[in-house]
């Protein structure tokens, strides 16, 4: 029997349009409101070409400003983990929508690059609600369905970040024709994602319910557990396959995060479209999430039941490799259409990678998961760092290159994935070791149950 | 044979795709036939939303007569100076006039007589929406097509003279700083709001449990 935290009740069946109370209120609550934080977080990139005129923004600024959101979210994720396992996620979530509503309102009072940044720093808090999302499905479905329970509230919640780029811009177009001058226009659009995500904090705490049994507790024997916290983390820490998985994660979504924070602007300005025009196809990258990560997640579990674990590692690195090649090509075209066509078949890859690669996460280890969880998850956000601080930050390379080297760099990164090896499955070259019964490690996470 | 076909449709489809490949107008074809001159002087700061630029231009008196037969129309912009250029893909001069991003900021569009020689102005209220920046303002002159066939501007060739300053709007206004102080509000207090029924609820079923046990 599989334990996870000590509590049962969780949901075995999934049904998707079901608001029965708690597993799939709670399934909708949390989905609805990471995507909400998804909005707010990508909500000022399709606005770009508007407010650099009014701020007097530099190429570097606007990187910088990039840079700065997905820093925000490193700190905040790594800290919601133990704030989650102290009060519970329903609480974490709601209360971290609740006080950065008011920081993606502010965007409204920015007047230099500075404060620019330093907002984008703050709204980037907000995507922490990523770990409280996880956990608390985790929380409430059992391990059978958890994986497609984690993949769709992550890849629904993921939309949001394509959704915002839509409509985005749709707003500022409305208030324009009110007559409001563009300057204070686009100021005025941020009370779309700080309501929506005030709303969406405030049902949270109304209606959700942290575990099925009722309300989160620490229970005895996590207590008793925590004396044995450093040595999970240590643990986690030292087990290489983390680092490995982090790397490639942070060469999947980290590439998604750089490529929500850009795309926008490199439509705008290498085509010569409105601002309209680059967010809908800005938002089409963003959007495929709702289908394309649960849908590798999907294919990495089909894989598993057939190939074991040397089929879930070659599909990420196929997968992961064919999104690169298809980032190297993106940077490449000259025309409109085909840029479209290569973008959205990018979003599908990449997004799917991210998806397989959490199908791996689980079995890397059982006491440690939450350890490799995060060390994962903030490797994809620290990815988001490199490769916008190296490649979208200042005028010295044109983006259609950024866009190219981006995609060598995900091939190069994603060929460490043929290092994984785990003695009782496997790897990419190898067969399972003689001695799976090592007593080492408890590898064996997930039963078929 | 299927690959050359190929290779001939997306050629093709580029061509068309990219603008015709024909008619591509060059900046550096246009001829400076035009004398414009605007009221700001060198270095003068103006407010967006409140200042006037009267703009004036008229054909240069040197120049024979019939050089301006084809023009049908005057289009006066505002540009941004190279210092504003400065590191901004997004206000790039290029010399193909259909990517060309020097000047985004249309003044006024009049139609041209070629039979009235003197010369025409307009006042210009700055638009509200005009960023903060270095700028000067340039005329072209259009045909019957609609394609610039010439200019004028009022600073010389490297864009170093007659330059002048607009101060952009912050946008920002009293009411949406009162509306966004009274939200932030709302939403923190919402937060304690709930943290405080929470406590009382527990209170209240505690008290209950302690009755009941009795």
């Amino acid at each position: 029997m599989v334990r996870y935290h000590v509590h049962d009740d969780r949901a075995t069946v999934f049904r998707p349009l079901s608001l029965a109370s708690p597993h799939m209120l709670a399934f909708h609550l949390a989905w609805l409101n990471l995507f909400s934080c998804f909005f707010s977080t990508f909500s000022i990139p399709p606005l770009l070409p508007v407010i650099r005129h009014h701020l007097h923004l530099t190429p570097t600024d606007i990187g910088n400003a990039g840079i700065a959101s997905f820093v925000g979210s490193i700190f905040s994720r790594l800290l919601m983990g133990p704030t989650c396992d102290l009060v519970g996620p329903r609480i974490a979530s709601g209360t971290l929508s609740l006080l950065t509503a008011p920081v993606i309102l502010a965007t409204a009072f920015v007047s230099t690059p500075q404060s620019f940044i330093t907002i984008r720093f703050l709204v980037g808090f907000s995507l922490a609600n990523f770990v409280s999302n996880q956990f608390w499905m985790t929380s409430m479905f059992a391990p059978s369905i958890v994986g497609l329970a984690n993949g769709l509230a992550a890849g629904w919640a993921n939309a949001g970040s394509g959704v915002t780029q839509l409509v985005m811009p749709l707003v500022y177009s409305l208030i324009i024709n009110f007559n409001v001058p563009s300057s204070m226009a686009w100021r005025l659009a941020f009370v779309v994602p700080a309501i929506f995500q005030a709303i969406t904090g405030i049902l949270v705490l109304a209606f959700g319910q942290d575990l099925p049994s009722g309300k989160y507790v620490r229970t005895k024997t996590q207590k008793t557990e925590g004396e044995n916290v450093f040595k999970i983390v240590l643990e986690g820490l030292s087990n290489y396959r983390g680092w490995v998985l982090g790397l490639v994660y942070g060469f999947s979504f980290g590439v998604e995060l750089t490529t929500d924070n850009n795309i926008a602007q490199y439509f705008y300005d290498r085509f010569n479209l409105n601002i309209e025009v680059a967010g809908s196809i800005a938002a089409s990258f963003g959007v495929a999430n709702l289908f394309s990560r649960p849908m590798g997640g999907v294919i990495s579990d089909g894989l598993g039941r057939r190939f074991g674990m040397r089929g879930r590692l070659w599909g990420l690195w196929v997968v992961q490799t064919v999104a690169g090649l298809l980032c190297i090509l993106l940077g490449r075209l000259n025309s409109l259409w085909s840029s479209i066509l290569v973008m959205c078949a990018f979003s599908v890859f990449v997004q799917a990678a991210g998806g397989v690669i959490f199908g791996v996460v689980p079995f890397v280890s059982k006491r440690s998961l939450g350890v490799i969880s995060g060390m994962t998850g903030s490797g994809g956000t620290i990815g988001a760092v490199v490769t916008q601080t190296l490649l979208f930050s200042g005028a010295h390379l044109s983006k259609q290159t950024s866009i190219s080297l981006m995609g060598i760099m995900m091939v190069l990164c994603t060929v460490p994935v043929s290092f994984l090896y785990f003695p009782q499955w496997g790897g990419m070259f190898c067969g399972p070791s003689s001695d799976p019964d090592s007593p080492e490690d408890n590898y064996h996470l997930l039963d078929s149950g | 044979m299927a690959a050359r076909g190929h290779v001939v449709a997306s050629l093709l489809i580029l061509c068309f795709l990219a603008g015709p490949c024909y008619g591509k107008r060059l900046f550096s074809s246009l001829k400076q036939t035009l004398d414009v001159t605007a009221s700001p002087t060198q270095g003068q700061v103006l407010e967006a939303g409140e200042a006037k630029i009267t703009v004036t231009w008229g054909l240069n008196r040197t120049l024979p007569a019939g050089t301006d037969s084809a023009y049908k129309k005057i289009k006066v912009k505002l540009c941004y100076a190279p210092i504003s250029q400065k590191d901004r893909g997004w206000r790039k001069t290029e010399d193909d006039l259909s990517r060309d991003k020097t000047c985004q900021h249309d003044v006024v569009s009049r139609p041209y007589d070629a039979s009235n020689t003197s010369t025409q102005s307009f006042e210009w209220t700055v638009q509200k929406d005009v960023p903060t920046a270095t700028y000067f303002v340039r005329a072209y002159a259009l045909d019957a097509n609609g394609d610039e066939v010439a200019y004028g501007q009022t600073t010389d060739a490297a864009k170093t003279k007659n330059l002048f300053q607009i101060k952009g709007m912050s946008g920002r206004h009293a009411s949406l700083d009162i509306c966004s102080a009274v939200f932030s509000a709302f939403s923190v207090v919402s937060l304690f709001v709930f943290f405080y029924i929470e406590k009382r609820k527990g209170r209240v079923s505690q008290s209950k449990i302690e009755m009941t046990g009795q």
